[in-house]
């Protein structure tokens, strides 16, 4: 297979575009099937949820990895910060489908009273804290959340989920400075848009690379590739390692690539998975149809149940 | 002695009183703003809550409602107010978290911030403006305004006490009060003993609502007037708390200008887009009939920018403000 101008530069891949896992070790003890089907539920949520003209709807297909690494990895008392295309994260997470879609939906019968914004979901017992209204007041909320469960030795992390755009704001910079000055237990997660022609000029005047910003910023982080489920798996994983033992912020820059872009299939992450499961003889139709039929079953009834 | 000195005890006795209170600044570790951490860094065990931070624009405050959100309750030295506007973004986003997450109204961000507002430093530029009427705007910021020098410490322990995680709250400490000599001795245990909104004295023929810089003159003017005139006394309402007005805040602001129809209203700062027109257009609303005058606001002379040499103009005088109480009393 031909690499083709919709491969990310710079990114440490684990399970690469012609379906090469780089290190099994890697993946050891991690249940693929399970992770798999994990990413089909983002999927087709993000599908169901498309169907449902929301306001302001953004689609997130093509970046499931970022959600159901997020949503595995963080430990119970661990926080995320989430943007307006992170609803999987609740999903994963164990947020209720029907509540999940109330907030969406805006209904006043949602725990966010019908009050967050377009996209984004909140729950306090689960401590997924919603998006902010401030371009990027978000990430200055994350590092004091991280900074105050420190002072507290409370050994917990934090999280937060933002897009390319907002690496070229002042609050970005003020919050990596931050970050570093007070040691934050804190991962920031840029999900980064730059399929090929698909970026403004203007938006890569600061370079197409923020993992490589935040290195020169002195921030310990790594690039990785949105097709490639495990690798992400892998360095949000890492990142959140040195959070919960204290080694300092990180930063985590995903270079996703939107289905709405129609790239080759080989960038899809749920594709690519599927063909590292197939390839080991772990996939089969029948698997896929009931995993996508279980998921299809759980959001049906959960919108039925918000539509009386 | 300027009031520094005591304010800057209270802050250390703030943070040993509550181990959530930690203190945030840029330079909080060598001092802080005008001093006011130098006490607390006599105390080896305070300085993990000494947070000083690289300056930022937005970032800090954000900073602040995050530890707000891990469960402390930070109290934020500002150089000066308009680092607030400077930072308009996330103090807008700190009124509205609680709220947006669905939770209860009553429920806030614990932070207190703490700037040095308007004229006295000599410095001019925001004394052209009223930074109080933006802060004032934002739904969800409880906005406080100190306006006498000994009872600065106590309008800083009570801001810096939150019930029911209310919050989060910006108290202004006017420039020329925070520089002006303290001649009492300060009960640095003592919280204000009145409500931020309270009659400081009482009269009959006019009622003064003056707050920060204007407060002292105000009680100056009233004064004076009294002792020119049996016929000339007027009640001066200090109004402590700009924002937000609840019903029973209202009433008593609707009830000291019904007592006497005749109303003056003192603040530093340009009249127009002032404070001042948003009270006289609630006593319009509220109480026109009861009204005897028209409402006077005593304002800063000055409608354009301010240099440093210029600020005494930038603040009502009291004379002025006597003139004013005069002239609704002989309406």
């Amino acid at each position: 297979m031909q690499t083709t101008a919709w491969e990310p530069e710079g990114v440490e891949a684990l399970l690469d575009s012609k379906g090469t896992l780089a290190d099994p070790a890697a993946v050891s003890g991690l249940d693929l099937r399970s992770y798999y089907k994990k990413l089909i539920a983002a999927r087709v949520l993000d599908i169901k949820l498309g169907r449902l003209e929301l306001p302001m709807w953004a689609s997130a297909a093509g970046e499931e990895a970022v959600s159901v690494a997020l949503g595995e990895l963080l430990a119970a008392e661990d926080t995320v910060f989430v943007g307006n295309r992170d609803p999987a994260i609740g999903l994963i997470r164990g947020m209720p489908v029907a509540e999940l879609l109330r907030q969406l939906l805006a209904q006043p019968s949602a725990q966010t009273r019908g009050r967050g914004l377009p996209g984004s979901i909140h729950s306090d017992s689960l401590r997924i804290f919603g998006a902010s209204e401030g371009l990027g007041v978000n990430l200055g909320l994350a590092v004091g959340h991280a900074h105050g469960q420190a002072l507290f030795g409370r050994g917990r992390a934090t999280a937060v989920v933002f897009g390319e755009g907002l690496t070229t704001t002042g609050s970005f910079h003020e919050s990596v400075a931050l970050a570093q000055a007070h040691d934050a237990p804190l991962v920031f997660v840029c999900k980064s848009q730059i399929w090929p022609e698909g970026a403004p000029p203007e938006a890569g005047l600061l370079g197409d690379n923020v993992a490589d910003r935040a290195r020169a910023a002195g921030l310990w982080s790594r690039r990785c590739d949105g097709a490639d489920a495990l690798g992400v798996r892998r360095s949000i994983g890492a990142a959140l390692h040195r959070a919960h033992t204290g080694a300092g912020p990180s930063l985590v820059e995903v270079v996703v690539t939107p289905l709405l872009r129609d790239p080759p299939a080989e960038r899809d992450p749920v594709e690519r998975l599927r063909r590292l499961l197939d390839s080991r003889g772990e996939w089969s139709q029948p698997f896929q149809d009931v995993t996508e039929a279980e998921i299809h079953g759980q959001i049906d009834k959960a919108i039925a149940e918000v539509s009386q | 002695m300027s009031a520094l000195q005591p304010l800057a005890r209270l802050i250390a006795a703030l943070l040993r009183e509550d181990d959530r209170r930690c203190l945030l600044g840029e330079d909080v570790q060598s001092g802080g703003m005008l001093g006011l951490s130098r006490a607390a860094l006599e105390h080896a065990d305070l300085s993990p809550r000494l947070l000083g931070s690289p300056l930022t624009g937005v970032a800090h405050v954000a900073h602040a409602g995050g530890l707000a959100l891990a469960g402390l309750r930070p109290i934020v030295l500002l150089s000066s107010a308009t680092a607030l506007l400077e930072a308009l973004a996330a103090v807008r986003e700190l009124g509205r978290w609680r709220w947006r997450s669905g939770q209860s109204e009553s429920r806030g961000l614990p932070v207190l911030f703490v700037a040095p507002n308007g004229p006295g430093f000599g410095l001019g530029g925001e004394a052209a403006e009223s930074v109080e009427a933006t802060l004032a705007a934002v739904p969800g910021l409880e906005l406080w305004c100190a306006g006498r020098t000994e009872e600065l410490c106590a309008f800083l322990r009570s801001a810096a006490t939150f019930e029911d995680d209310a919050g989060p709250r910006v108290l202004l400490l006017p420039r020329s009060v925070i520089v002006r000599d303290l001649n009492v001795d300060v009960d640095l245990d003592a919280a204000l003993a009145r409500a931020p909104i309270a009659v400081l004295r009482e009269g009959e023929h006019a009622t003064v609502f003056a707050w920060g810089e204007a407060l002292t003159p105000a009680l100056v003017a009233a004064q004076a007037c009294a002792a020119a005139s049996d016929e000339v006394s007027a009640t001066v309402v200090d109004v402590g708390q700009l924002a937000p007005f609840d019903d029973a805040m209202e009433a008593v602001l609707v009830e000291h200008a019904s007592k006497t129809g005749k109303i003056v209203i003192a603040h530093a700062g340009p009249r127009r887009g002032g404070l001042g027109a948003e009270l006289a257009a609630m006593f319009a609303d509220r109480c026109i009939l009861r009204l005897d005058a028209p409402i006077l606001r005593v304002c800063g002379e000055r409608s354009t920018l301010v240099a440093g040499h210029e600020e005494p103009s930038a603040s009502p005088s009291a004379t002025a403000i006597a003139a004013a109480i005069n002239q609704v009393v002989g309406y």
